[in-house]
């Protein structure tokens, strides 16, 4: 627990700025993304083990609390993916690109990438969530 | 002055494959995970899903390869993810295998829950 509490205290104080942000990020949202995945196979998997609770785990998720929950994770998968593509590209075919100046750039570019996948994705995930949840625009 | 090199042959460990994968799977994943997530949570979006509508989609062949190939590739990049992230925290190297033994058991298990509901859904309902 110790080595915990010193790991996040170095998390909070490091000063790596892009490329500890971008490391951060990456866990976090890498984290996020697994935690769903396992709840989502095993509920999935419902739909032929328990057809009648696949459709009560639906209507958890149509939920607005869910439904923000979801537009949180669409963020996490693109940046992941982003990021994750970043990494793979520099480590496999441009190491020399690994120098804190062009990460820095490149860590820009994939935050930028990742707002733009998702800020349409998410107005469309926001506007049917009103549209179902609250009636809005004639739902 | 001439210099020789003698090219030797290294075994790849277990951790440079492992690392290496997380790589390659990285860019399966984009078009597969990417696409699963904007079809049924941007597209067809969470209230038009049913057990009706997951039960016709799985049964199609295409969509079926799909799913196999996602839940194969997203989930071990995951778990694997996870045992990384854990490595980071966990200094002794008995109880990392004994975190990784775990870790390799939930991921066989769930893998084998989503895989089992896939290749037994053959047929849409009433079909």
């Amino acid at each position: 627990m110790s080595s915990m509490k010193t790991t996040l205290e170095g998390y909070a104080s490091y000063r790596g700025r892009e490329g500890h942000w971008s490391f951060l990020l990456h866990r976090i949202t890498g984290l996020g993304v697994v935690l769903f995945l396992a709840i989502h196979i095993v509920d999935t998997s419902f739909v032929y083990f328990a057809p009648k609770l696949y459709d009560e785990v639906l209507n958890v998720y149509r939920s607005t609390l869910f439904g923000l929950g979801e537009i949180a994770l669409v963020f996490c998968l693109f940046f992941h993916g982003v990021n994750g593509l970043r990494i793979a590209y520099l480590d496999l075919f441009a190491p020399q690109n690994w120098t804190i100046e062009k990460t820095r750039r490149s860590t820009y570019i994939a935050l930028i990438v990742t707002l733009v996948l998702w800020l349409p994705s998410a107005g469309i995930m926001l506007y049917k969530l009103l549209y179902h949840n609250y009636g809005l625009f004639g739902g | 002055m001439t210099t020789t090199t003698r090219p030797v042959k290294v075994k790849r460990t277990f951790e440079q494959t492992a690392w290496l994968w997380m790589r390659y799977s990285a860019f399966l994943l984009i078009p597969l995970a990417w696409g699963h997530m904007i079809l049924q949570d941007v597209v067809v979006g969470v209230h038009n899903i049913n057990a009706d509508y997951a039960i016709q989609r799985i049964a199609n062949l295409g969509w079926k390869i799909y799913d196999i190939f996602l839940l194969g590739f997203a989930f071990a990049h995951g778990m694997n993810g996870v045992r990384q992230v854990l490595r980071d925290y966990i200094r002794n190297p008995q109880t990392f295998q004994v975190v990784s033994i775990i870790l390799l058991v939930v991921w066989f298990v769930i893998t084998m829950m989503g895989a089992i509901a896939l290749l037994a859904i053959n047929q849409p309902l009433g079909g």
